[in-house]
Order: structure tokens, then sequence, then C-alpha cells
């Protein structure tokens, strides 16, 4: 490999201090983030392939039915007992019904308007240097997620469990469909909290001063993955609002 | 992230000491020990002990606490909450965490320098093929003659599957992680990786799955096989729960690793080092990361849903609740497949760079053999199903699967031709490297042809599931790949040490290894096609002398394992010096001082034609 | 100089005819000398698709070890030193092209044939096929006769006639695994999975489980007998009823 003797750009030691300047360092970071992002794309579109696939296989028709008896988490004991004691008559078929559609809307306009905020601000940001103003705005871009796990938590809390109990093995059990869903709704809490940790991030840096009006990189970066969160968060929703029943 | 800040704080002193400075292996250590003993003490009261789920509820947290004590003991939490609170590194800071100056210790801390990681990774590799070889040996030393007497089933049955999974994660890094690490940011130019910080997290978090997947012995193993098929898994101990965490934090591992390689090819060569004339490990490396990148989510979910089944009484994998092994088996092969390209092709990729410096001439169809392994990434993501042809999951799709399967051998042929073209009417100079790489191309030809019998529909219906499969794999996972990866560190390691592999011992080991690979191996296909099935503890007589072969072929491999480790040791302290460029070759690696300083060059260099053309000038450069 | 390149050359095609010959050699003694005797017609085209297809890999796999024997005896430095520059080739259009039609055009014979037989395999060539119902468990296979009350550990099968075995578990994944039929299919709980096969040859064979299945996998197997229809029916009858 032939070497040719090196422009003055090129020259460097290591005390001088940071290598490459800030529009090369962002260009990098964009890069990794959309690698990122690529692979959130594929571990999401797993998780739906897993709920489509559990649909259409239906194996013995439980995507959301099932014998057994009703219960939720904090009864198992109770159940237990029942079965213990046999006081359980036959088991019956129990529908699971649907994850609450409308709830699930709310989380993802959530995610979007949140998106919109982050956005809207990164544009404030650079048109008027106004850090002060985009550090409110990304405070408030970082709690409309907290809204949003609050609110998916309560759908996760919501999944009927029910009480199987087989000769003489008794479980708690999921449904396919409340199973496939609360991987959804974790893997959707599990993003929000990163938005957070990263809106919180963006409103202290610009209000310390370290992110600003000349130094807005960043906020393009996390804007970026943020909208991907927003997107990915409407098309899941889509899906399990739409493709519900096997029937 | 820091640069923007840099700029405005280039003049600051370094923060004092601060915690942050005396973080290590041994804190790491006791915070994971300490939260772990909180994860199992809060696991142990928080959650009612008569559900069925409760013990693995109890083990998955114990090791939530492990993993993040771990990290938060290294410092891989550091930088992220420093970022939070806007308190970036300053270039100061930025050059300690480097390691410079630190010595030894370097090695054991969260250090960016890619070169550190790089040798970090040639130890956990080096650590993972231990105690997977051991347990190879545990194996073969049971099958020596019918009958269990060795171990019983129970422990035979763990073996196999922590034998493979952890043979897989040493190979996934035995060449991308040293030497993706190690030497590719200088081959292309660069003063280190884009995200230095992101390639010390991808080292140790996988220090600290491959802490729980080998802990997997320590709670009663994992009788299940390595394939964990859903259904099993179910029937498994803690054990289950050991492997399901370390392989989602294995993946976090592998991801952050990829984004890393990718992005610093792209983004950071020096100048004139355009993408022809790109060294072909480099582009192997990048092949291999964009495949992993792919591949290795499915991987993450199919272990999360498992967790989600055992703890929270979900049922994806749970026939009696409606789930299907099926989902599992997709989900765990859409990543299966990809994962063995991303084991071969970075090995392959090296051999090409060795064959070029070791015959004096060019690689051979440059292009082509780039093409080759594009294409090969490529179709491995569309194969995963012909590990699912005696499922009975989807009939007709055998047929497509298998057209996908055999497209394969195309691009896999032409490696043969890339590296046979590039020996041929060369100066082929007979060093270790050139060794290895002799013995892989005879290993992988018998792969290679084997692969094809199983592709095929109705002779994967007789050979599936059997020792021929398990011969099929090792010849291409020991035979190709471990010899492409011992070539690799023959050839890297003056790079390292400043001194040659010690060149007996290192044959020694190639014909212990190489004779030992054909005895095990060879007999075992024999085993396969006598209709041996795989994983079984004990065989019938009919097998008895197949198998008393493949044992005494596997002692031959660990005796010459065990040589070669002897000759790193011994090399890599009183080893022959070999200077900065032993190989006389024209990649930029060999033209900074070794060991090369702390970000590689004073100044970058320019390149103006590729590092394949060899005359008189190089040869005494 | 010229006359010695082609001497070496003429000695890389000797070892190449040499070396195919061995293997195909091999391609006809190893599979007839180790895979298990063949007792249905998907064994024999087993057996077939073998040997073919090992005879079609000898010339590919002579041609790579033809050439790297070559490069060893040939083209191998053994002056000190650093080896001087070799010729710099770089392509050769010719050789690429016709190395990658060689092995598109072997992919493609492989694939025909392959596809060939699997239609083969699937094709169900009898309209009154025996139907018996296979279950595996932990750790033993149990084999029932619809339309009849028998139900056996041991499998028997009439010479000459068309089975369909459905399959299925009651516990994990098991392997169906018919050793000397070439035909092998996963047992799954909860669905029901099928495959074809005609005996064709009296005599005892193996069922064996492929799939790990947990304890005592290695000793999930259970002992079949291909018989004439005259045997087959009366130990249908010879078997006491189950209920």
């Amino acid at each position: 490999m032939s070497i040719d003797s090196p422009s003055r750009d090129q020259t460097h030691s290591p005390g001088d201090g940071p290598h490459d300047s800030p529009e090369k360092v962002d260009g990098r970071e964009r890069l990794g983030v959309w690698l990122f992002i690529g692979a959130d794309v594929v571990t999401v579109g797993a998780l739906l392939f897993t709920y489509l696939y559990l649909r259409a296989v239906d194996t013995a028709g439980h995507w959301m039915n099932m014998w057994g008896y009703q219960g939720s988490l904090h009864t198992y004991q109770y159940w237990a007992n029942a079965a213990a004691n046999g006081t359980l008559k036959n088991p019956t078929l129990i529908h699971v019904g649907t994850v609450s559609a409308g709830l699930q809307w709310l989380v993802a306009a959530i995610t979007v308007l949140s998106a919109l905020l982050l956005w809207v601000g990164e544009k404030g940001l650079r048109a008027n240097k106004n850090a002060k103003s985009f550090s409110a705005t990304a405070v408030v871009a970082a709690l409309l997620p907290v809204v949003g796990i609050i609110f998916t938590a309560v759908l996760l809390k919501d999944l009927p469990q029910i009480f199987v109990s087989i000769n003489d093995s008794n479980t708690m059990s999921y449904t396919t469909y409340d199973s496939a869903m609360m991987a959804l709704l974790s893997s959707t809490i599990f993003h929000l909290v990163i938005l957070t940790f990263l809106g919180l991030g963006l409103s202290i840096r610009a209000a310390r001063g370290v992110v600003s009006g000349d130094r807005w990189y960043q906020v393009r970066l996390v804007r970026m993955f943020w909208v991907w969160v927003a997107l990915s968060s409407v098309v899941a929703t889509l899906i399990t609002t739409t493709i519900t029943s096997t029937h | 992230m820091t640069t923007t800040l840099e700029h405005a704080t280039t003049m600051a002193q370094p923060k004092g000491g601060g915690l942050a400075r005396h973080q290590n292996f041994a804190t790491a250590i006791v915070a994971g020990v300490v939260l772990a003993w909180v994860g199992w003490f809060l696991g142990r009261h928080l959650f009612w002990n008569g559900s069925d789920n409760w013990s693995d509820q109890v083990t998955i947290l114990t090791l939530l606490g492990w993993m993040l004590g771990f990290w938060i003991g290294i410092g891989a939490f550091n930088a992220p909450f420093q970022w939070l609170l806007g308190r970036d590194n300053t270039r100061a800071d930025n050059l300690y965490y480097a390691g410079d100056k630190q010595g030894r210790m370097r090695y054991w801390k969260f250090t960016t320098d890619h070169k550190v990681v790089g040798v970090q990774y040639i130890i956990v590799t080096m650590g993972l093929l231990a105690v997977g070889g051991i347990l190879a040996m545990a194996i073969r030393t049971e099958l020596i003659t019918p009958g269990t007497h060795f171990v019983n089933q129970q422990v035979y049955n763990s073996f196999i599957a922590i034998h493979g999974m952890v043979m897989i994660l040493a190979l996934i890094v035995a060449v991308a992680g040293p030497w993706g690490n190690f030497v590719m940011p200088i081959m292309i130019g660069a003063r280190d990786m884009a995200f230095p910080r992101l390639n010390a997290l991808s080292l140790w978090t996988l220090v600290s799955a491959a802490t729980v997947l080998v802990g997997t012995l320590a709670v009663g193993g994992l009788p299940v096989g390595w394939v964990v098929l859903g259904t099993i898994a179910n029937q498994a101990g803690p054990g289950m729960d050991f492997f399901a965490v370390a392989i989602v934090i294995f993946t976090v591992s592998t991801t952050v690793a990829s984004v890393n390689l990718i992005t610093t090819v792209i983004t950071m060569r020096t100048r004139g080092m355009t993408l022809d004339r790109l060294p072909i490990f480099v582009w192997g490396t990048i092949i291999t990361a964009a495949l992993a990148l792919y591949a290795f989510p499915f991987f993450f979910v199919a272990e999360a849903n498992q967790i989600f089944d055992r703890t929270a009484s979900t049922s994806f994998y749970v026939a009696a609740g409606g789930g299907t092994s099926w989902l599992q088996a997709n989900l765990f092969w859409l990543m299966g497949h990809p994962e063995v390209y991303v084991i071969l092709i970075p090995a392959v990729a090296a051999l090409f760079e060795i064959s070029s410096t070791m015959a004096r001439k060019p690689v051979f169809s440059y292009r082509t053999a780039v093409g080759a392994m594009v294409v090969l990434a490529g179709l491995s993501a569309v194969v995963w199903a012909h590990h699912m042809f005696t499922a009975g999951w989807a009939p007709s799709l055998s047929g497509p699967f298998m057209v996908t399967t055999e497209l394969i051998s195309i691009p896999t042929g032409i490696f043969f031709l890339v590296l046979v073209g590039t020996l041929w009417r060369g100066n082929v100079w007979m060093k270790l490297p050139t060794v290895w790489m002799f013995g892989f191309i005879f290993n992988f030809i018998v792969g290679g042809v084997t692969g094809i019998y199983l592709s095929d529909v109705p002779l994967d219906e007789q050979l599936h599931g059997t020792m021929f499969v398990t011969a099929h794999f090792h010849y291409i996972f020991v035979g190709s790949v471990l010899f492409g990866a011992i070539a690799a560190l023959a050839y890297w390691f003056p790079k390292v040490s400043g001194r040659y592999l010690n060149e007996f011992l290192g044959r020694l080991s190639f014909w212990l290894v190489f004779s030992g690979v054909q005895l095990t191996f060879g007999a075992m296909f024999l085993s396969g096609l006598k209709g041996m099935p795989r994983r079984d503890a004990s065989y019938s007589f009919a097998f008895e002398h197949t198998n008393f072969i493949s044992t005494i072929g596997a002692y031959m491999i660990m005796s010459g394992m065990l040589v070669l480790l002897g000759a790193v040791i011994t090399s890599w302290r009183s080893g022959e010096p070999s200077g900065p460029n032993p190989w006389r070759a024209n990649t930029l690696e060999w033209q900074v001082p070794t060991p090369p300083p702390l970000e590689n060059f004073d100044v970058l260099p320019v390149i103006t034609e590729d590092p394949y053309h060899f005359d008189e000038t190089t040869v005494n450069a | 100089m010229e006359t010695s390149a082609k001497k070496s050359l003429r000695s890389f095609y000797w070892t190449w005819v040499i070396l195919t010959a061995v293997g195909v050699g091999l391609s006809l003694w190893l599979p007839r000398r180790y895979m298990p005797a063949a007792m249905s017609n998907d064994a024999h085209l087993t057996m077939t698709t073998m040997i073919l297809f090992s005879i079609c890999a000898a010339p590919v796999a002579s041609g790579v070890y033809a050439g790297a024997l070559h490069v060893l005896r040939h083209h191998r430095y053994r002056g000190d030193g650093v080896p001087p520059p070799a010729p710099q080739i770089r392509e050769s259009t010719k050789l690429l092209t016709s190395w990658i039609t060689a092995s598109a055009i072997l992919t493609v014979f492989v694939l025909v044939w392959g596809l060939g037989a699997l239609a083969a395999e699937n094709g169900s060539s009898s309209s009154n096929p025996l139907v018996v119902n296979v279950t595996g468990q932990q750790w033993v296979w149990t084999f029932s006769y619809p339309g009849t009350h028998v139900v056996s550990d041991e499998l028997y099968l009439p010479e000459n006639r068309e089975v369909e075995f459905r399959v299925t578990s009651l516990d994990v994944t098991h392997g169906f695994w018919l050793v000397n039929m070439g035909v092998q299919v996963d047992a799954n709980p909860d669905v029901i999975t099928t495959i074809h096969t005609t005996p064709d040859k009296l005599g005892v064979f193996e069922v064996r489980c492929e799939q790990f299945c947990g304890l005592n996998h290695a000793f999930m197997d259970a002992v079949g007998y291909v018989v004439t229809p005259q045997k087959f029916s009366s130990w249908l009858s010879a078997q006491p009823a189950r209920a």
C-alpha cells in the first residue's frame, strides 16, 4: 500500500484535543443511530412475527380461549388452595377478549405527540438558538412517555390470567394472544423508558449549556430514534388492534 | 457523543481521582455478587413461593442483579449518567479511559483502546474454548464405549448443551473479536473505533454473559440440548434461566459490536482508502457485522419469550396453552443460520489476507471474493427452515428452502477459487499461518460437500438428527473456522506481542489437531451414516469402533490445543522478536510500530493503491 | 521454463483425475458399506441420491485438492528469508466464468434431482394406504392401527403397501425416525405430522428418536418388522384388544 505524504489536517498529535470536527463526529454518530434503529426494527419485527404466527396457528383454539378458571396473579394462592381442596368444578371455556384498543391507540398517540414535540423543539433550537426554551420542551417530551408507561402498565395488569388445573398439575397461564401482547407491551415500556432517559438528558444538557443553538447535533440523534419509536408504536398498534380474532 | 463538548473544555484538567478511575474487574465482581444477592433476597420475598414459577422468578432476578452489578462495577454506566447530567469527559479523561500509561492494569478495566479490547477478546475466546474443550473431552470420554460409565445421562445431556452454546459463542467472537478490534481499525487508517466506549461495552457484556452461561454448570446444568427446543426447555431447571439470560445479554453484546464495526469502516477510513482498496479482511468484518445486526435480534426475542414463559406464565412455547415450539424453532433458526456465516466469513476473509501475503501475490478476483461474501450473507438470511425439514412444520416450503440452501454452494465454491487462485503460481512462504491455511482448505471441502447432502430434503430425512450432521458442522467449525482462527492468530500474533508464535510448537499442534480432526469427525461421519443419532449418551454395539476412533481423535485435538496454548504463553513471554512487519505485508497494521502506540498514527496515512501489490521494494521494506 | 510449467500442469491434471477416481470409488463403496439396509422405496432413493451426489462432488473436491497439492509441490518457496514477489495476477475472467458456470451447472443438477426426489417422496401413490398412529412420549413409542383395537409398542408393517404415519407426542418434541426406511418427522405435542413410505423388503428394522427429548433419549427406540400381508393380518387379529 503506497502512502503519500499527508496533508496538514491529517497530522495530529494525541495531546492536541479532539481529532475530528463536530460535523464529522455527528455524521458518524448518525450512522450508529441508524444501525441501532435497524437492529430494533428486526427486534420489533420478531415480536410482531411472534404475534402473527401464534394467531395463525391458533393451536387447539387457544389464541384467545382457554379451558380453566379465571383468576389473576394475586389470586393464584386462592386457586391453588381451591384445587388442593378439590372444590374446583369442571373448568369453563374462558374467552379473554382483546386488550383495549382505545388505550393502545392512546399510548401510540402520546408517543407520536412527544416525538412531534421534540422535533418542533429541535427546529426551534436550530432557528432561535434558545437553549432554555428547548430545555423546557425536552422535559415535556420526556414526561409524556412516562404517561405512556403508566397506561401501558395498566394494559399489562389487565391481561387476564387463567388458572388451569389438569389432573394434578396446577398452573397459571395466559392465552397465546395475551402472551404476545405481554411481550409487545413490555417492549413498549422498555422503549418509553429509554425515551424518558434521553429526553431528560437533552433537557438537563440544554439547561447546562452543553446542548445549545450551535451544538444541537445530539438533539437530532435522539429525535431520529424517537421518531422510529413513535412509528413502531403506530405500526404495532395498527396490527394488534386490527388483526386480532382468528374468526 | 462527547466531541461537541470537547472544544469547549479542551483546556480543562482531568477530574480528580474519583471512584470511576478505580473500577476494574474485581469491583465488577464484588458489585455483581452484591446485587445478585439483593436480587435473590428481593425475589424470595416479592414473589409468592407457592407459584410454580417462583424458583425461575428468583433465579432471573438474581441473574439480572448480577448483570446490573457487574456493569455498574466495571463502569459501563458511568458514561450514560455523565451524559444525562451533562458532565461529559474531557479529552484527558478520554485518554485515561483509553488506558494511557496504566500498564497491564488496563486489561482488567473498562478500557476503550481498541487494541486492549482486541487482546481482551483473545483471552475471552481462549477461556471459552477451554471450557467448551473440556466439556468435549468429557463427552468423547463417555462415548468411548457403549453404555454409560464416565458421566451419567443427566450430566451428559447437560454437557452437550453447554459445550454447544459455549463453543458457538467462542467461535462467533474468535476472529471478528480479536482481529476485528485489534487490527481492523489500523488496517483502515483509523486512530480508534468509531465508538470506543461501545467497544468496551461489547466486550464486558460478553464477559458477563459468558460467566452466566458457564455458571449453568453450577446449577444443575442444561439437560435439554443446545437448541433448547421450546417444549423440552419447559422441563429444565434453573439452568434454562441462566441460558436465556446469557443469550439475551450476548445479543446485546453482538449488536453493540456490529454497530461499532460497521460505523468504523464506513466513516473512519483514512484519505484514499476507497472501498476497492479496502483490505479484504475489513470487508469480511463488516459483512459479518451487518449479518449479525440482522440475525441476533431474533435470538433475543426467542429467549425473551422463553423468560416470559418461565416467569410470567405466558404460553409462547407451551403446547397446553396454545403455544408451539415451532415458533421457537423459527426464531432460533432465523438467527441460527446467519450465525453460521457470522462465524465463517471472518475466518475466510482473514485467510484471503494471509494467502495474499504469504504467496506474495494479490488476492485473486478481489471483487468477486467480496461479492461472494455479500451474496453468502444475503442468502443465509433466507435458508433458516432447512434446519426444520423434518420438523413437519411446513412441508410445502421444503422445496423453496432447498433451492436457497443449495445456491449457497456457488459463493462457497468461489471461496476455494479465490484461495487456491491466490496461492497458484505464488511463492508460497510455508510459515505457521500458511500451514493452518492448508488445513482449512482440506477440511472446508469435506464440511462443504457434506453440507450439500444435508440440504437435500430426501437425504436429510435420513441423515438429520444423526452423527453425520454433527460431523458435518464440526468439520466446518473445528476443521475450518478454528483452523482459520489459529492461522489468523499465528499471522497477527507478532503485531500483538512483537514476537513470532513458536513455529515448532505451532506445527506440532497443527499435525495433532489436523489428524485428530480427520479421525474424530471422519469416523463420526461413518457413525452417522450407520444410523447413530446425535446427543445420545449411549449407543448400540454397531457403532462401537467408529466411536472409539472418534474419542482417540478427540484426545489428539485436545493435546494439540494444549500444545498451542503452551506456544502462545511461551512465545508471548519469550518468543523470537519479530519486528514491526515480519511478513513484509503491505496492509497498514504492519506499517505502524509494534506494539502500536495509543491512537496508532501520529500522522494519518494517505492511500494511493490497494495493499496487494508485491514488488522488489516490498521484500526488504 | 515453458516446458517445466507445462509439465507441472500436466501433473496437476493427472492428480485431479486420480483423486477423482478415488472419490468416485469411495462414493460407490462407502454408502453401501455403511448405510443401514434399505427396506423401503424411500431408502432406496436415499441410497441412490447419496451415491450420485458423492460422484458429483468427487471432481470438485479433487480439483481443489489437486490445486492445493500442486501449490505445495511446485509453488512453495524453498529459500531463506522473504520470498520474492510472484507474478502479480489479479483476475482471470476465463477461469472465473468457467468455475462459476461449472458450479452453477452442478448446483442446478443437484437441485433438479433433489426436487424430483422430493416430489417422489411426497407423492402418494396409493389411494388406500395403511394408517398407523404413532405416539411419542418420554421415552417410548406407541403404535396404534385405526379401525382395529391394536395398540402395540412394536411396529408391524405389511410388505409392499404404502403406510401413512400420523405422528404426535404427549409431552415434548420427539423425532420419529424409521432408520431403514429413510424417513423421519418430528412428533410434536398437540399437532399431527404425517409421513409416507412403502416398505419393500421383509425383515427387522429400527425405530429411533432423533430429536433430543430428555434423560433417556438415548434409549428411546422400538423394533419394527416388515412381514407379508398374510402374516400382518394374522398378527393384527392375534393382538389382545386394549381400550
